[in-house]
Protein backbone atom coordinates (compact mmCIF):
# COMPACT_ATOMS: atom_id res chain seq x y z
CA UNK A 1 0.00 0.00 0.00
CA UNK A 2 0.97 3.11 -0.07
CA UNK A 3 0.55 6.77 1.53
CA UNK A 4 0.12 9.40 -0.66
CA UNK A 5 0.34 12.41 1.77
CA UNK A 6 0.03 15.38 -0.71
CA UNK A 7 -0.68 16.71 -4.18
CA UNK A 8 -0.99 19.90 -5.66
CA UNK A 9 -0.47 21.75 -9.13
CA UNK A 10 2.36 24.02 -9.80
CA UNK A 11 2.93 26.22 -7.77
CA UNK A 12 3.06 29.64 -9.69
CA UNK A 13 6.58 31.76 -8.65
CA UNK A 14 6.72 34.62 -6.79
CA UNK A 15 9.76 34.79 -5.87
CA UNK A 16 12.93 35.36 -8.91
CA UNK A 17 14.85 31.77 -9.28
CA UNK A 18 17.83 31.88 -7.33
CA UNK A 19 21.31 31.73 -9.39
CA UNK A 20 23.54 28.48 -9.38
CA UNK A 21 26.19 28.99 -7.06
CA UNK A 22 30.14 28.48 -7.40
CA UNK A 23 32.00 26.15 -5.24
CA UNK A 24 33.22 29.34 -3.98
CA UNK A 25 30.07 30.35 -2.94
CA UNK A 26 29.00 27.22 -1.43
CA UNK A 27 32.22 27.13 1.17
CA UNK A 28 31.78 30.55 1.91
CA UNK A 29 28.83 30.51 3.39
CA UNK A 30 27.39 27.54 5.49
CA UNK A 31 24.12 29.24 6.49
CA UNK A 32 23.44 29.98 2.77
CA UNK A 33 19.87 28.48 1.76
CA UNK A 34 20.04 25.98 -0.57
CA UNK A 35 16.60 25.37 -2.55
CA UNK A 36 15.91 22.42 -4.79
CA UNK A 37 16.35 24.37 -8.46
CA UNK A 38 19.79 25.47 -6.81
CA UNK A 39 21.04 21.47 -5.86
CA UNK A 40 19.54 20.56 -9.48
CA UNK A 41 22.32 22.54 -11.30
CA UNK A 42 24.87 20.29 -9.56
CA UNK A 43 26.85 17.60 -11.51
CA UNK A 44 24.98 14.13 -11.16
CA UNK A 45 26.93 12.31 -8.75
CA UNK A 46 26.81 15.66 -6.41
CA UNK A 47 23.15 16.42 -6.12
CA UNK A 48 23.04 12.17 -5.78
CA UNK A 49 25.04 12.71 -2.21
CA UNK A 50 22.94 15.50 -0.99
CA UNK A 51 19.54 13.48 -1.84
CA UNK A 52 20.60 10.24 -0.72
CA UNK A 53 20.11 11.51 2.91
CA UNK A 54 16.45 11.92 1.74
CA UNK A 55 16.33 7.83 2.04
CA UNK A 56 16.59 5.98 5.40
CA UNK A 57 18.86 3.10 4.91
CA UNK A 58 16.79 1.22 6.78
CA UNK A 59 14.14 1.34 4.06
CA UNK A 60 16.43 0.92 1.37
CA UNK A 61 17.44 -2.25 3.30
CA UNK A 62 13.79 -3.57 3.59
CA UNK A 63 13.89 -3.46 0.14
CA UNK A 64 16.98 -4.74 -0.59
CA UNK A 65 19.08 -1.81 -1.75
CA UNK A 66 22.43 -0.85 -1.69
CA UNK A 67 22.27 2.60 -0.04
CA UNK A 68 25.19 3.70 -1.58
CA UNK A 69 24.93 2.07 -5.18
CA UNK A 70 21.04 3.17 -4.85
CA UNK A 71 20.37 -0.76 -6.76
CA UNK A 72 20.05 -3.96 -5.78
CA UNK A 73 17.60 -7.40 -5.13
CA UNK A 74 15.75 -6.14 -8.62
CA UNK A 75 15.42 -2.96 -6.97
CA UNK A 76 16.47 0.21 -7.69
CA UNK A 77 16.20 4.21 -6.56
CA UNK A 78 15.19 6.30 -9.40
CA UNK A 79 16.48 9.98 -9.12
CA UNK A 80 14.92 12.70 -11.19
CA UNK A 81 16.07 16.29 -10.80
CA UNK A 82 16.66 17.69 -13.82
CA UNK A 83 19.20 20.64 -13.93
CA UNK A 84 16.74 23.50 -14.97
CA UNK A 85 13.93 22.18 -12.54
CA UNK A 86 12.97 22.76 -8.66
CA UNK A 87 11.38 19.35 -8.41
CA UNK A 88 13.39 16.31 -7.07
CA UNK A 89 11.17 13.13 -7.56
CA UNK A 90 12.78 10.25 -5.74
CA UNK A 91 11.04 6.45 -6.30
CA UNK A 92 11.64 2.89 -6.21
CA UNK A 93 8.87 1.22 -8.18
CA UNK A 94 7.76 -1.87 -9.28
CA UNK A 95 9.93 -3.35 -11.80
CA UNK A 96 7.24 -5.17 -13.72
CA UNK A 97 4.44 -2.07 -13.27
CA UNK A 98 6.03 1.47 -13.07
CA UNK A 99 2.91 2.50 -12.29
CA UNK A 100 2.87 0.49 -9.10
CA UNK A 101 5.51 2.60 -6.51
CA UNK A 102 6.66 1.51 -3.21
CA UNK A 103 7.87 4.70 -2.17
CA UNK A 104 8.22 8.05 -3.69
CA UNK A 105 9.66 11.12 -2.23
CA UNK A 106 9.32 14.41 -3.86
CA UNK A 107 10.28 18.01 -2.91
CA UNK A 108 9.44 21.26 -5.01
CA UNK A 109 10.90 24.59 -4.95
CA UNK A 110 7.62 26.85 -3.43
CA UNK A 111 6.44 30.21 -4.90
CA UNK A 112 8.16 31.70 -2.05
CA UNK A 113 11.35 29.93 -2.55
CA UNK A 114 10.69 28.28 0.66
CA UNK A 115 10.68 24.64 0.29
CA UNK A 116 7.30 22.11 -0.40
CA UNK A 117 6.88 18.23 -0.09
CA UNK A 118 4.85 17.26 -2.84
CA UNK A 119 4.22 13.33 -2.51
CA UNK A 120 5.24 10.81 0.05
CA UNK A 121 4.20 7.13 -0.98
CA UNK A 122 5.65 3.98 1.30
CA UNK A 123 4.13 1.14 -0.08
CA UNK A 124 4.69 -2.36 1.58
CA UNK A 125 5.86 -4.76 -1.59
CA UNK A 126 4.14 -7.94 0.05
CA UNK A 127 0.57 -6.29 0.85
CA UNK A 128 -2.39 -6.52 -1.49
CA UNK A 129 -3.10 -3.74 -4.00
CA UNK A 130 -6.45 -2.05 -3.94
CA UNK A 131 -6.95 -0.53 -7.27
CA UNK A 132 -8.50 2.64 -5.98
CA UNK A 133 -5.99 4.97 -7.86
CA UNK A 134 -7.50 3.88 -10.95
CA UNK A 135 -11.70 3.76 -12.02
CA UNK A 136 -13.43 1.23 -13.85
CA UNK A 137 -12.78 2.39 -17.07
CA UNK A 138 -8.91 2.54 -16.41
CA UNK A 139 -8.53 6.14 -15.88
CA UNK A 140 -6.46 7.94 -13.10
CA UNK A 141 -8.35 8.93 -9.92
CA UNK A 142 -5.74 10.67 -8.24
CA UNK A 143 -6.43 8.17 -5.24
CA UNK A 144 -9.83 9.07 -5.19
CA UNK A 145 -9.10 12.97 -5.00
CA UNK A 146 -10.86 13.52 -8.65
CA UNK A 147 -12.87 10.43 -9.38
CA UNK A 148 -13.61 7.41 -7.14
CA UNK A 149 -13.41 4.19 -7.29
CA UNK A 150 -16.49 2.73 -4.88
CA UNK A 151 -15.89 -0.99 -4.64
CA UNK A 152 -11.86 -0.89 -4.59
CA UNK A 153 -12.26 1.51 -2.09
CA UNK A 154 -14.86 -0.31 0.14
CA UNK A 155 -12.31 -3.18 -0.22
CA UNK A 156 -9.80 -1.10 0.74
CA UNK A 157 -11.23 0.03 4.01
CA UNK A 158 -12.59 -2.97 4.51
CA UNK A 159 -8.77 -4.30 4.84
CA UNK A 160 -7.82 -1.28 7.15
CA UNK A 161 -6.18 1.04 4.48
CA UNK A 162 -7.12 5.44 5.33
CA UNK A 163 -8.15 6.79 1.96
CA UNK A 164 -5.87 7.29 -0.75
CA UNK A 165 -3.63 3.73 0.49
CA UNK A 166 -3.28 1.60 -2.39
CA UNK A 167 -1.40 -0.91 -0.12
CA UNK A 168 -0.31 -1.07 3.60
CA UNK A 169 2.13 0.87 4.24
CA UNK A 170 6.01 -0.23 4.83
CA UNK A 171 6.05 1.71 8.38
CA UNK A 172 8.58 4.12 7.81
CA UNK A 173 7.05 7.39 7.79
CA UNK A 174 8.36 8.74 10.87
CA UNK A 175 11.91 7.76 9.36
CA UNK A 176 11.61 9.74 6.56
CA UNK A 177 10.27 12.95 7.94
CA UNK A 178 13.07 12.44 10.17
CA UNK A 179 15.70 12.43 7.20
CA UNK A 180 13.38 14.75 5.50
CA UNK A 181 14.53 17.20 8.69
CA UNK A 182 18.41 16.55 8.11
CA UNK A 183 18.03 16.97 4.58
CA UNK A 184 16.06 20.99 5.32
CA UNK A 185 19.55 21.20 7.99
CA UNK A 186 21.71 20.93 5.43
CA UNK A 187 20.28 22.87 3.26
CA UNK A 188 19.84 25.69 5.61
CA UNK A 189 16.53 25.78 5.18
CA UNK A 190 14.13 26.13 8.36
CA UNK A 191 10.57 24.47 7.31
CA UNK A 192 9.29 22.47 4.89
CA UNK A 193 5.32 22.64 4.11
CA UNK A 194 2.79 20.45 2.80
CA UNK A 195 -0.90 19.90 1.60
CA UNK A 196 -2.39 17.36 3.62
CA UNK A 197 -4.58 15.02 1.02
CA UNK A 198 -6.70 13.26 3.47
CA UNK A 199 -7.85 13.67 7.25
CA UNK A 200 -5.79 10.21 7.75
CA UNK A 201 -2.49 11.72 6.86
CA UNK A 202 -3.08 15.21 8.67
CA UNK A 203 -3.11 13.52 11.59
CA UNK A 204 0.28 11.55 10.89
CA UNK A 205 1.97 14.78 9.61
CA UNK A 206 -0.05 16.49 13.06
CA UNK A 207 1.96 13.21 15.09
CA UNK A 208 5.41 14.24 13.60
CA UNK A 209 5.55 17.81 14.51
CA UNK A 210 3.49 19.55 12.15
CA UNK A 211 1.47 23.06 12.46
CA UNK A 212 -0.92 24.43 10.02
CA UNK A 213 -0.71 27.35 7.98
CA UNK A 214 -4.45 26.93 7.07
CA UNK A 215 -7.13 24.36 7.99
CA UNK A 216 -6.47 24.15 12.30
CA UNK A 217 -9.94 25.25 12.55
CA UNK A 218 -11.10 22.92 10.64
CA UNK A 219 -9.74 20.52 11.97
CA UNK A 220 -10.79 21.54 15.76
CA UNK A 221 -14.49 21.65 14.10
CA UNK A 222 -14.73 18.40 12.52
CA UNK A 223 -13.18 16.78 15.85
CA UNK A 224 -16.20 19.04 17.47
CA UNK A 225 -18.84 18.03 15.01
CA UNK A 226 -17.92 13.85 15.42
CA UNK A 227 -18.35 14.20 18.98
CA UNK A 228 -21.99 12.14 20.11
CA UNK A 229 -24.79 15.01 19.43
CA UNK A 230 -22.19 16.95 16.85
CA UNK A 231 -23.20 17.33 13.58
CA UNK A 232 -20.76 15.02 11.62
CA UNK A 233 -21.69 12.19 14.23
CA UNK A 234 -25.19 12.38 13.30
CA UNK A 235 -24.12 12.50 9.62
CA UNK A 236 -22.76 8.81 10.52
CA UNK A 237 -26.09 7.39 9.27
CA UNK A 238 -25.07 4.25 7.53
CA UNK A 239 -25.87 6.21 3.89
CA UNK A 240 -22.95 4.64 2.80
CA UNK A 241 -20.24 2.32 3.58
CA UNK A 242 -18.23 4.86 4.12
CA UNK A 243 -20.62 6.09 6.94
CA UNK A 244 -20.72 3.76 9.63
CA UNK A 245 -21.88 4.93 12.88
CA UNK A 246 -18.99 4.04 14.60
CA UNK A 247 -16.67 5.66 12.27
CA UNK A 248 -16.30 8.69 14.28
CA UNK A 249 -14.07 6.64 17.09
CA UNK A 250 -11.46 6.31 14.63
CA UNK A 251 -8.78 8.30 12.53
CA UNK A 252 -9.79 6.10 9.50
CA UNK A 253 -13.27 6.00 10.06
CA UNK A 254 -13.25 10.01 10.44
CA UNK A 255 -11.14 9.75 6.93
CA UNK A 256 -13.13 7.62 5.02
CA UNK A 257 -16.58 9.28 5.74
CA UNK A 258 -14.62 12.64 4.88
CA UNK A 259 -13.57 11.04 1.73
CA UNK A 260 -17.33 10.01 1.01
CA UNK A 261 -18.03 14.25 1.51
CA UNK A 262 -19.76 14.34 4.90
CA UNK A 263 -17.87 17.58 5.89
CA UNK A 264 -20.77 19.16 3.59
CA UNK A 265 -23.14 18.67 5.92
CA UNK A 266 -21.05 21.42 8.44
CA UNK A 267 -20.82 23.22 5.28
CA UNK A 268 -17.40 22.37 4.32
CA UNK A 269 -15.16 20.66 2.33
CA UNK A 270 -11.19 18.70 2.46
CA UNK A 271 -9.55 21.65 0.60
CA UNK A 272 -6.99 24.45 1.23
CA UNK A 273 -5.18 22.57 4.47
CA UNK A 274 -1.50 23.48 4.33
CA UNK A 275 1.01 22.15 6.79
CA UNK A 276 4.08 23.01 7.74
CA UNK A 277 7.42 21.57 9.63
CA UNK A 278 9.99 23.58 11.25
CA UNK A 279 12.66 22.01 11.21
CA UNK A 280 13.88 20.55 14.62
CA UNK A 281 10.61 21.67 16.53
CA UNK A 282 7.69 19.60 17.41
CA UNK A 283 4.31 21.42 17.40
CA UNK A 284 2.73 19.55 19.11
CA UNK A 285 -0.60 19.37 17.49
CA UNK A 286 -3.43 17.17 18.42
CA UNK A 287 -7.02 17.96 16.91
CA UNK A 288 -8.14 14.45 18.15
CA UNK A 289 -6.69 13.42 21.09
CA UNK A 290 -6.05 9.99 21.89
CA UNK A 291 -7.03 8.91 18.56
CA UNK A 292 -6.99 5.61 17.42
CA UNK A 293 -5.92 5.42 14.09
CA UNK B 1 17.01 25.92 32.45
CA UNK B 2 17.20 24.71 29.01
CA UNK B 3 13.30 23.42 28.92
CA UNK B 4 11.44 25.11 26.43
CA UNK B 5 7.72 24.60 26.36
CA UNK B 6 5.13 24.45 23.39
CA UNK B 7 1.30 25.16 23.05
CA UNK B 8 -0.18 25.30 19.31
CA UNK B 9 -3.45 26.27 18.83
CA UNK B 10 -6.14 27.29 16.14
CA UNK B 11 -6.27 30.91 15.93
CA UNK B 12 -9.58 30.76 17.55
CA UNK B 13 -10.48 33.16 20.36
CA UNK B 14 -11.33 29.84 22.00
CA UNK B 15 -7.16 29.62 22.42
CA UNK B 16 -6.71 32.63 24.51
CA UNK B 17 -7.64 30.67 27.34
CA UNK B 18 -5.32 27.65 26.75
CA UNK B 19 -2.76 29.88 26.47
CA UNK B 20 -3.20 31.73 29.41
CA UNK B 21 -3.00 28.43 31.42
CA UNK B 22 -0.13 27.24 29.88
CA UNK B 23 1.76 30.39 30.87
CA UNK B 24 0.51 30.38 34.68
CA UNK B 25 1.34 26.46 35.23
CA UNK B 26 4.91 27.42 33.12
CA UNK B 27 5.75 30.03 35.49
CA UNK B 28 4.90 28.08 38.63
CA UNK B 29 6.70 25.11 37.56
CA UNK B 30 9.66 27.51 36.98
CA UNK B 31 8.82 29.78 40.14
CA UNK B 32 8.10 32.93 38.07
CA UNK B 33 6.60 35.65 40.30
CA UNK B 34 2.62 35.93 39.33
CA UNK B 35 3.21 39.38 38.45
CA UNK B 36 5.03 38.53 36.08
CA UNK B 37 3.08 35.73 34.88
CA UNK B 38 0.02 38.22 35.01
CA UNK B 39 1.81 40.45 32.62
CA UNK B 40 2.79 37.96 29.99
CA UNK B 41 -0.46 36.07 30.08
CA UNK B 42 -1.86 39.56 29.00
CA UNK B 43 0.43 39.98 26.76
CA UNK B 44 -0.23 36.69 25.12
CA UNK B 45 -3.89 37.40 25.01
CA UNK B 46 -2.78 41.25 23.12
CA UNK B 47 -0.56 39.53 20.86
CA UNK B 48 -2.47 36.06 19.95
CA UNK B 49 -5.92 38.24 19.17
CA UNK B 50 -4.16 40.71 16.77
CA UNK B 51 -3.14 37.28 14.94
CA UNK B 52 -6.21 36.01 15.02
CA UNK B 53 -8.20 39.08 14.08
CA UNK B 54 -6.12 40.92 11.71
CA UNK B 55 -3.06 38.01 10.73
CA UNK B 56 -5.64 35.64 9.78
CA UNK B 57 -8.24 37.41 8.19
CA UNK B 58 -9.98 35.91 5.14
CA UNK B 59 -8.39 32.69 5.74
CA UNK B 60 -9.28 29.32 6.95
CA UNK B 61 -7.47 29.89 10.37
CA UNK B 62 -3.87 28.29 11.25
CA UNK B 63 -2.08 27.47 13.97
CA UNK B 64 -0.29 30.05 16.49
CA UNK B 65 2.42 28.14 18.16
CA UNK B 66 3.19 29.84 21.84
CA UNK B 67 6.47 29.18 22.99
CA UNK B 68 8.28 30.11 26.34
CA UNK B 69 11.89 30.42 26.80
CA UNK B 70 12.96 30.47 29.92
CA UNK B 71 16.38 31.95 30.19
CA UNK B 72 18.47 32.35 33.32
CA UNK B 73 17.55 36.18 34.22
CA UNK B 74 14.53 36.50 31.31
CA UNK B 75 11.99 34.53 29.88
CA UNK B 76 10.80 35.04 26.29
CA UNK B 77 7.55 34.37 24.62
CA UNK B 78 7.56 33.97 21.46
CA UNK B 79 4.28 33.70 18.92
CA UNK B 80 4.11 32.12 15.54
CA UNK B 81 1.63 32.30 13.08
CA UNK B 82 1.84 31.78 9.42
CA UNK B 83 -0.96 34.47 8.45
CA UNK B 84 -0.63 37.44 7.09
CA UNK B 85 2.13 39.56 8.67
CA UNK B 86 0.56 41.45 11.30
CA UNK B 87 3.43 43.89 13.32
CA UNK B 88 1.88 45.34 16.71
CA UNK B 89 3.69 48.00 16.49
CA UNK B 90 4.41 50.47 19.10
CA UNK B 91 1.49 53.04 20.17
CA UNK B 92 0.77 56.09 22.05
CA UNK B 93 -0.44 55.98 25.22
CA UNK B 94 -4.55 55.42 25.01
CA UNK B 95 -7.18 58.41 25.76
CA UNK B 96 -8.09 57.70 29.56
CA UNK B 97 -10.46 60.08 29.36
CA UNK B 98 -11.98 58.93 25.80
CA UNK B 99 -12.41 55.41 27.61
CA UNK B 100 -13.75 57.12 31.02
CA UNK B 101 -16.67 58.12 28.84
CA UNK B 102 -16.99 54.93 27.08
CA UNK B 103 -16.34 56.14 23.58
CA UNK B 104 -14.27 53.74 21.37
CA UNK B 105 -10.69 53.94 22.28
CA UNK B 106 -7.98 51.61 20.68
CA UNK B 107 -4.41 50.43 20.77
CA UNK B 108 -4.38 49.75 24.90
CA UNK B 109 -3.46 46.37 24.14
CA UNK B 110 -0.50 47.16 22.20
CA UNK B 111 0.42 49.86 24.35
CA UNK B 112 0.27 47.52 27.56
CA UNK B 113 2.64 45.04 25.64
CA UNK B 114 5.10 47.51 25.20
CA UNK B 115 5.14 48.89 28.65
CA UNK B 116 4.93 46.05 30.15
CA UNK B 117 7.62 44.06 28.14
CA UNK B 118 11.35 45.03 28.22
CA UNK B 119 11.89 43.65 24.78
CA UNK B 120 9.53 43.11 21.41
CA UNK B 121 10.90 42.16 18.48
CA UNK B 122 8.86 41.35 15.40
CA UNK B 123 10.33 39.30 12.42
CA UNK B 124 8.68 36.99 9.48
CA UNK B 125 10.83 34.16 7.52
CA UNK B 126 10.46 30.73 5.84
CA UNK B 127 9.07 29.69 9.54
CA UNK B 128 5.91 32.32 9.77
CA UNK B 129 5.71 35.30 11.70
CA UNK B 130 7.16 35.55 15.07
CA UNK B 131 6.96 38.18 18.02
CA UNK B 132 9.19 38.24 20.40
CA UNK B 133 8.32 39.37 23.99
CA UNK B 134 11.13 39.51 26.33
CA UNK B 135 10.35 39.90 30.19
CA UNK B 136 13.21 40.17 32.41
CA UNK B 137 13.04 38.17 35.61
CA UNK B 138 15.95 40.34 37.70
CA UNK B 139 14.42 43.15 37.83
CA UNK B 140 11.79 42.28 39.94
Amino acid sequence: MFRALRLKQEPVKVAPEPKPLTIDEWMGDAQFPLGIRTINALPHDAKQRFYRTLIPPALLGRLGINPILWRGSGHAVELFAEPASGKVNLSINNVQDPNDAYFVLELQDNATNGIDLNLIILNDPDAEKFGIDFDAEGKATHWGTITRNLAEEERAMRAGLAPAQVRAGMGFARQVLQQLDVFLALCARQAVSLEPLTYASAWIFEKNGFAYVRGHKLMDDIQREFQPGGTLHAALDGSTPFRQPDAWQTVRGRAWAIQDGILEVIGERWRDLRMIKVVGKHAGVETFPNAKY
Amino acid sequence: MPDNFILTRAAELDALGAFREFIARVCERLQIPNEISFELQLACDEAATNVIRHGYAGMNPGSIMLELRPQRKKIEMVLSDFGHPFEPVETDAPDVNAMLQDQPTTGFGLYFIYRTMDDVQYYSDEQGNHLVLVKELSSK
